[in-house]
């Protein structure tokens, strides 16, 4: 009964400091300082010029108007995420292990969204189980078990496969280290164990979504196996661990895309990006090389020109 | 013969990390497929080793004098360290903090990028010039030196990098073996920019070191804000050029065209690099005949950095690029032209159209443009008269990256060459996805020792491949073909390129810019305005 509750004192932790921690890293980046522009053709608001062209191509651009197309965005998006176009492209080889170890995971992801379904709907009286006369239950009740079985089979062999990868391709070995197989040997744990709870202990997800279900209503459970308990609190120290690590680089993605590979937002008089250069240009200086005037504002050292004609710089 | 490195091996003192061997580099192809058709790579004097950091790989892009004392090194490595902190700082690089914490904090270390990056791949696959080797190396010192319990957690994240000497003398020169093409990063899932972290090493040994190579420094931007010009020509000097010009235009064409100089109210502000007026004349003096037959309001300037479209800064110091740019705009305001045009220059392109947009504030924000729209309206709308079959040799286009993946300018200069050159090929792969011609980011003008060989042999080596591969059916030299190379940056490049290789006597291949075509295409300029003996 105890180890229930502090599982459940875990699992609301983790949950906690994984949102405390994701809304820290994206904030930090959403925060930083307005940035000189720095795009990358092809912009993928740009359908009008699939080729990778840009609106610089117009004569008298600023008078024109531009288009930028969401749905180009959005297209490039999906097919990277969900198919992994560049590397399948340029990589292919590491594509057959890091798009399986993807998928996985996003199935895994709507796993868990489909246990909280289930747990839901099961808190409104209808029953989720292979003998439901509810379609919704009947529903929930299949795809919970057809997407957590594939994403846990799927990630677990994407996973060994970037483990073997990593350990004996040359080029990828030489820049993995101990944190870099920690994580995946973690995350191998997790489906491991995950499947061995399944397949053994809790065939049809019962346990685990009775589990979210007395999270949902804060009240304990009665009993539940030694391997899905297990496999949970792995969940749980996983969700607390990954904000920390790499593994967060889809936050970054955003970020890289939209704030410095498309951002071909042009700064106009009166515009809000000239007020946040106003901003940057208010900055103060404090390089040391001897061309620099240190101590000045950014727009101060600029408009001033120091003469180092007599200074040695390499 | 190349040796597997690890991340750590840049710290190793004394021992030079790589030898550059012609056996190692990528295959060209006819008429250069044996190696010993190749010139041999120029090695370091013992004394100049002695003298100068040179044992990343034999090479010395930099001229870094060797520190006479441990206590000397100690220093320069904690300068590096102060310089590195506020390089990771919101208050002294606002300018680039975003985009360079997504890339130092982000990389899965997958390698996608490497094959996409020229210089890595020319080499033989040499593991230092691998876009994620540097990033990496930052990353670690970093891991190690600025954060907390960094020395502890070293030891579980991989190599144990050592801070000393020989790690930053490897460091800054190894951030000028890459062009800043930024192919790698477009080959990066999740966006992250090694040639930004490139650049940024660059900025960090500039701005508080006052380390950087001196054509770009002392020679380039300090020069031009001093004397008018990266390449030393005065303003005097530039109005002298431009009457030989017009001279030279009269004798060629028969036309007496006067170049507008410091024209007030002139619609365009038209603004060359300094080294097309020193090296290749024919380019301004091509602009000045389209311009004058369309009839556009438009005018140079002989102030003070505004005859030279040269803006380095961009390459490696965010404060002298500012002090260029504003330059450049100030005399703009004072002719009180509409806009500034920027002529057949790459860098300057990207650097004064796209980067300085979020410098430049209320009245300093003059509309800036490329003038490859202006030619493409001039050619494609019937503004010029104009016969194609002048033009009927095999043609080729060099993109230059800043104008193209930098900036999106893919269609205007195709279009024209579509229209003015019959046997238009295309090198595979271009337009956004074109290859360096391993002059970027200030390499075509840098001449330190072995820098030039390196320069011909590695990171030019991808682009003369091309090149090659293009032409292969036309290869004999008693067919005269031309590289379109708008911009003059990557015609230096080109011009080093096939004098090493002695292109134009095994191949028959010239260079130049796309206005010379348009003005070789003109029906009422009776001689051809392309020399062949220009190689």
């Amino acid at each position: 009964m105890w180890g229930i509750i502090f599982l459940q004192i875990v699992s609301y932790l983790s949950v906690l400091i994984f949102v405390i921690v994701l809304i820290a890293k994206a904030g930090r980046y959403a925060t930083m300082p307005i940035h000189l522009r720095w795009e990358l053709y092809p912009v993928a608001s740009e359908t009008e010029r699939p080729y990778g062209g840009s609106y610089f191509e117009n004569l008298d651009w600023r008078a024109k108007p531009r288009q930028k197309s969401l749905l180009g965005e959005l297209k490039f998006m999906g097919k990277e995420l969900f198919f992994f176009t560049l590397y399948y492209r340029l990589k292919r080889h590491y594509w057959y292990f890091v798009y399986p170890f993807h998928i996985g995971a996003f199935l895994l992801i709507g796993w868990l969204v489909l246990l909280l379904a289930g747990a839901l709907t099961s808190l409104a009286g209808i029953s989720v189980s292979a003998q439901a006369t509810n379609v919704w239950g009947g529903i929930v009740y299949y795809l919970t078990l057809i997407v957590g079985v594939a994403g846990f089979i799927i990630a677990a062999c994407g996973t060994i496969g970037l483990l073997m990868k990593r350990s004996m391709d040359e080029d990828l070995k030489l820049y993995t280290t101990f944190v870099d197989y920690f994580n995946l040997s973690f995350i191998l744990l997790i489906l491991f164990s995950g499947l061995y709870a399944w397949y053994f202990f809790d065939p049809a997800f019962t346990v685990v979504r009775e589990f979210m279900q007395s999270l949902i209503t804060f009240s304990p459970v009665t009993s539940m196996n030694p391997a899905t308990y297990i496999n949970v609190l792995l969940i749980c120290l996983f969700l607390i661990y990954m904000p920390f690590t790499r593994m967060m680089h889809y936050i970054a993605k955003y970020f890289t895309y939209h704030k410095v590979r498309w951002d071909d937002e042009p700064n106009l008089s009166g515009g809000a990006i000239e007020k946040k250069v106003k901003e940057a240009l208010n900055q103060p200086v404090s390089w040391l090389a001897p061309h620099i005037q240190s101590g000045k504002k950014w727009s101060e050292v600029t408009s001033q020109v120091k003469d180092t004609s007599e200074t040695e710089v390499q | 013969m190349k040796k597997r490195l690890r991340i750590r091996d840049i710290s190793q003192p004394n021992e030079q990390l790589v030898d550059i061997a012609l056996e190692d580099l990528m295959k060209l192809p006819y008429p250069y497929d044996q190696p010993d058709k190749e010139p041999p790579f120029k090695q370091l004097t013992e004394d100049q080793k002695e003298r100068y950091e040179s044992s990343l790989d034999g090479v010395s892009a930099i001229s870094i004098p060797r520190p006479k004392s441990k206590e000397e090194e100690d220093k320069l490595v904690e300068s590096f360290l102060n310089g590195l902190k506020k390089l990771l700082s919101k208050e002294d690089n606002w300018t680039f903090l975003q985009p360079l914490m997504l890339s130092l904090e982000n990389c899965a270390k997958c390698q996608n990028c490497s094959e996409a990056c020229p210089i890595y791949v020319a080499s033989g696959k040499q593991e230092i010039y691998r876009p994620t080797y540097r990033s990496e190396v930052l990353r670690r010192i970093i891991q190690k030196y600025l954060k907390k319990g960094g020395k502890f957690f070293a030891k579980f994240s991989g190599d144990n990098i050592e801070l000393n000497w020989a790690t930053v003398a490897r460091l800054v020169e190894l951030s000028y073996r890459c062009t800043l093409c930024r192919k790698c990063a477009q080959a990066c899932p999740i966006g992250v920019d090694n040639g930004l972290i490139a650049r940024e090493i660059r900025k960090l040994f500039s701005q508080e070191m006052g380390i950087a190579p001196k054509e770009l420094h002392q020679l380039g931007t300090v020069q031009q804000l001093k004397v008018g010009a990266s390449t030393g020509i005065t303003p005097k000097a530039f109005k002298n050029m431009l009457q030989f010009m017009e001279e030279e235009i009269e004798e060629k064409t028969g036309k007496k065209i006067e170049i507008p100089l410091d024209r007030e109210g002139a619609d365009i502000l038209l603004i060359h690099n300094s080294g097309e007026c020193l090296s290749w004349p024919e380019n301004p003096e091509a602009f000045a005949i389209i311009f004058d037959a369309a009839g556009l309001s438009w005018t140079l300037s002989s102030d003070l950095v505004a005859y030279d479209a040269a803006n380095y800064g961009v390459w490696y110091d965010d404060v002298q690029f500012s002090r260029v740019a504003l330059k450049h705009i100030e005399a703009a305001r004072k002719l009180k032209v509409n806009k500034i045009v920027v002529g057949e220059c790459g860098h300057f392109h990207k650097a004064m159209i796209v980067t300085a947009d979020r410098l430049l504030t209320e009245e300093t924000n003059i509309p800036r443009e490329s003038c490859l729209p202006i030619l493409e309206d001039l050619v494609c709308n019937g503004k010029l008269k104009l016969d194609p079959t002048r033009n009927d040799f095999p043609v080729t286009l060099h993109d230059p990256c800043n104008i193209v993946r930098l900036m999106g300018i893919i269609e205007p200069q195709r279009r024209i060459l579509r229209k003015i050159c019959p046997q238009f090929r295309e090198m595979e792969p271009h337009g956004v996805d074109n290859y360096c011609c391993g002059g970027g980011s200030g390499f075509a003008i840098m001449q330190s020792m072995n820098f030039p060989d390196w320069r011909a042999s590695v990171s030019g080596r991808m682009k003369f491949k091309q090149i090659l591969e293009v032409f292969q059916d036309v290869i004999s030299p008693e067919i005269k073909k031309y590289v379109c190379a708008p911009c003059s940056n990557c015609k230096g490049q080109i011009r080093d390129l096939f004098s090493y290789y002695n292109a134009w006597e095994k191949c028959g291949i010239l260079y130049g810019g796309l206005v010379e075509l348009i003005v070789n295409a003109m029906v009422d300029i009776k001689e051809p305005f392309i020399r062949w003996e220009w190689h």
